[in-house]
């Protein structure tokens, strides 16, 4: 599976992090506030009294909102900004920008810490196996991490995303169910003796002290989602740039929050994916054309989903209810973690994470020694894509947006090929289809008014389809890849498989064995595990 | 890189050259047929196609993909689909990400129906591609009369350097937008309905059921364009219907390959098997199989569709579009 290549030579390095953190912020600070004033000059629109009103704006509205001491105490700051406006001289309006940015900027920021990473690499994974083992021995726990590679398995071309990582940078782009996400891909990347990757973690998952601790010394940066303003995304987006400039590599969840529906992701956010860009740009006009950008794009493939609850719960709400930060799901509740790992993730097969071919920063594949490939194999320069009038590299943004809505179409085909279908993807689609065709409708809200006692499928039906459905993923590559394990078991296997793990972890069983039957026990949930096949069509020819 | 590049010594890509040329700016026109590049260079003329029309003496013609690569960044690609992919093919070997790639072309390019900027995606490095159309005939061009066209691209500097060479003004106006898609499939599926048109105008069907036609075509089109991911409005710009009166015209008729088709076609006339069939005669069978594929109604195409098939004749197929039930328009 992975070539014998030591660990420690994936360079870290996040290592010379906290030398550079603040050359970075100065960085950030100085292009956003240039970028800022400079628009300033030229349009009346962007002027810097609107910037800084439509900050404020923004800002009182979330402390309106929160309440709370603290929040009334920001608040009162924030309107007294909003009152001072527009008395303020130009050069007030410009310091208070600059303080703005630096304010944010040193929000986002984060640290690495080396002790912590050699704690949380070298001595925290046994203790947390010995926690989430089945087996109660510390000398089974360490047995237990030794056999941590198995557990997660690590697929997909692992050999072109290292020679990729010796080039250049990565930018790892993986699909998103779950916040284990992030620790399972921290895993993933070490198993396959890739290095650790800075990334952009919500902030409300820095509300628990304890995750907080190890995000902010690890690398990690803040992303808080209720900023919406674009002063704030621009901080971002500059200090994601800023990072993949310096080298370092990065993992952007480009569907911006957990999927919902367990679809496989087609509509991207492009706000960091475009940074990879603006940062090779940035280089080849600092004369550093050799510094390349590689976006790997990647799957994390659950056979169950510690959130699936709450996440299918939140689909099927009300348009334009749904939340798009949860805070009260099954991973804010420790309990709920240690019985998902102790069950579900310590079976073989449960976890696969899938890396894709690493693609340059316009979605182009690259060969085997990181340089850019056409349609037609054909080695590109992927400079000349930047390219203005004269010939030199310029900067045009509303270009580089199209090229970055190309990238993320490019990813979300990558997703589709490399989505690997688990056991309980191609039970609950075989059973799921037969429930449709049996009752006539294809309307998910009434198959889900069905009293669920009245639903159950023949096995013998089932396997059919299970059968077909693997049939129809072999012929066709760009739908993606069903499981070594899977592939190989007979499709009675696959349902033992799947009804194992649909039994055992979800509060109610999503199917269960009655007789030479399948007995549907949650409807929303076998619709929640249906839709990682959802993009493959009932017929198995693509459309 | 200072030239316009035109790719095709065709009716329409000689006049825009021509036109261009006289407008001041260098124009490097390749063509595969070493006898028309000889007598464009030599004799400032292309009878076969533009019969009485002097080039510009700015007009470069060359046999040299290379020459063209390294003299024009913004290349309009100006041959029949079905030669497209070839030309696409050998414009690969020389372009780099550096050009810019805008196809004039009516019709999906080969057997799989794919939209030319697919087919130039496909073949070449070039990614900022954009795509011309509009009621603009060789004609028009060369004699200086008003016309207009729509370059659409997503890339804003693919739209400003071709307005740069062809917005040429009184003569010339270029429009600009960034729906390619529906610029394509516009100018695509325009073609398609003069075959239609054509078809009603031979059993001369008087204006009123012609006018119910038009309108028609016009829904069917925008429906089939936002279905494929277009903007449908798109259909109602210069790249659907202002291609499809101009063809359908007294005047511009008379030279529109579709809509003479369409005539014949009207006349009970078959075309020879293995013929070579006119650009907008594919684009109606491509139409047909694209609204089967995306399952959306598209009764008129559907029916020239049938008569291009032989399972009906023009005056079955109107027969079957005025029994077609009427919906909420």
């Amino acid at each position: 599976m992975t070539a014998p290549r030591p660990v420690l030579e994936a360079e870290n390095r996040l290592v010379r992090f906290n030398g550079e953190r603040d050359a970075i912020l100065e960085v950030v600070e100085r292009r956003v506030t240039g970028a800022y004033l400079a628009a300033a000059e030229r349009s009346p629109d962007a002027s810097l009294e609107y910037v800084l009103n439509d900050v404020a704006y923004a800002e009182i509205q979330r402390y309106e909102a929160s309440g709370g001491q603290r929040g009334k105490k920001s608040l009162g700051r924030w309107r007294d900004l909003a009152s001072r406006l527009g008395r303020m001289s130009e050069a007030e309006k410009r310091a208070e920008l600059e303080k703005l940015v630096a304010h944010y900027a040193r929000d986002v920021v984060g640290n690495f810490n080396p002790r912590v990473y050699r704690f949380a690499n070298d001595i925290l994974p046994p203790v947390m196996s010995v926690l989430f083992s089945p087996v109660s021995s510390l000398k089974e726990g360490l047995a237990a991490f030794d056999s941590m590679s198995r557990r997660i398995q690590i697929d997909g071309e692992l050999e072109a995303v290292r020679t990729a990582c010796d080039r250049g940078t990565l930018v790892v782009t993986p699909t998103h169910s779950s916040n284990m996400d992030s620790i399972v891909l921290g895993f993933a990347l070490r198993v396959a003796q890739l290095p650790p990757c800075t990334y952009g973690a919500g902030k409300n998952l820095f509300s628990n002290p304890f995750i907080s601790y190890f995000m902010h010394n690890l690398g990690a940066y803040r992303v808080d989602r209720r900023l919406k303003f674009a002063l704030y995304k621009d901080v971002l987006k500059e200090y994601s740039t800023a990072l993949l400039e310096r080298g370092f590599h990065s993992l952007f969840f480009p569907g911006g929050t957990r999927c919902r529906s367990n679809v496989v992701e087609s509509h991207l956010k492009l706000g960091l994916l475009g940074t990879g860009l603006a940062a090779y740009r940035n280089n080849l006009m600092n004369a550093l054309p050799h510094r390349r950008i590689y976006v790997v794009p990647a799957t994390i493939n659950y056979r169950l989903v510690l959130e699936a609850e709450t996440l299918m719960e939140d689909y099927l709400a009300e348009t334009g209810k749904s939340r798009y930060i949860i805070e009260d799901d099954e991973f804010s509740r420790l309990g709920r973690i240690v019985e998902f790992v102790r069950k579900i993730l310590v079976h073989e097969g449960s976890v696969v994470v899938r890396f894709g071919r690493p693609l340059d920063v316009f979605g182009n594949d690259v060969d085997d020694r990181g340089e850019s490939i056409d349609a037609r194999g054909r080695e590109i320069d992927p400079a000349t894509y930047l390219t203005g009038e004269g010939g030199a590299v310029t900067v045009d943004h509303q270009r580089e947006s199209v090229y970055t809505r190309q990238l993320g179409a490019r990813i979300a085909g990558e997703f589709r090929r490399e989505t690997v279908l688990l056991s309980s993807h191609l039970v609950c689609r075989a059973v799921y289809d037969a429930v449709v065709e049996r009752t006539g409708t294809p309307d998910v809200y009434r198959l889900l008014r069905l009293p669920t006692s009245a639903v159950s499928v023949p096995l013998e039906d089932v396997a059919g389809r299970v059968d077909r459905l693997r049939a129809a993923v072999a012929a066709h590559p760009e739908l993606g890849v069903v499981d070594d394990r899977v592939r190989a078991m007979p499709a009675r296997e696959v349902m033992d498989d799947a009804i194992r793990a649909l039994t055992s972890y979800h509060t109610k069983p999503v199917v269960q064995l009655a007789g030479e039957r399948l007995q549907v026990g949650a409807m929303k949930l076998l619709y929640y595990y249906r839709n990682r096949t959802a993009h493959v069509p009932a017929s198995g020819e693509p459309s | 890189m200072r030239a316009l590049g035109v790719v095709g010594a065709g009716g329409f890509g000689t006049a825009l050259a021509s036109v261009v040329a006289r407008g001041g700016h260098p124009v490097v026109l390749w063509s595969t047929s070493p006898d028309v590049v000889e007598e464009i260079n030599r004799e400032r003329s292309n009878r076969a196609r533009l019969p009485g029309v002097e080039l510009a003496p700015s007009l470069r013609a060359t046999g040299d993909a290379r020459e063209l690569a390294e003299q024009a960044r913004l290349i309009v690609v100006a041959v029949s689909s079905t030669d497209v992919r070839d030309r696409a093919r050998r414009l690969g070997g020389v372009l780099d990400g550096r050009h810019m790639l805008v196809h004039a072309i009516g019709a999906a390019a080969g057997p799989d129906d794919a939209r030319v900027s697919e087919v130039l995606a496909a073949e070449t490095s070039v990614r900022r591609l954009g795509s011309l159309a509009g009621p603009a005939l060789p004609a028009d061009l060369t004699a200086g009369r008003f016309a207009a066209m729509v370059c659409a691209s997503p890339f804003d500097e693919v739209t400003a350097e071709a307005r740069r060479f062809l917005n040429l003004p009184p003569s010339l106006r270029l429009y600009t937008s960034r729906d390619l898609l529906g610029v394509e499939a516009s100018a695509s599926l325009s073609g398609a309905y003069t075959v239609a048109i054509g078809m009603a105008d031979s059993l001369e069907m008087g204006p009123g059921p012609r006018a119910v036609l038009l309108t028609r075509v016009v829904a069917e089109g925008q429906r089939l364009v936002a279905a494929m991911g277009g903007e449908p409005k798109t259909f109602a710009g210069l790249a659907g219907l202002g291609n499809l009166l101009v063809r359908t015209s007294a005047q511009g008729g008379e030279n529109a390959p579709g809509y003479q088709f369409g005539r014949a076609l009207g006349r009970g006339q078959r075309p020879e098997s293995g013929a070579r069939l006119p650009d907008a005669v594919r684009a109606a069978g491509a139409g047909a199989r694209l609204a089967r594929r995306l399952r959306q109604r598209a009764p008129i195409l559907e029916a020239v569709s049938r008569v291009l098939d032989g399972e009906l004749d023009a005056r079955g197929a109107a027969a079957l579009l005025s029994d077609t039930v009427a919906l909420e328009e």
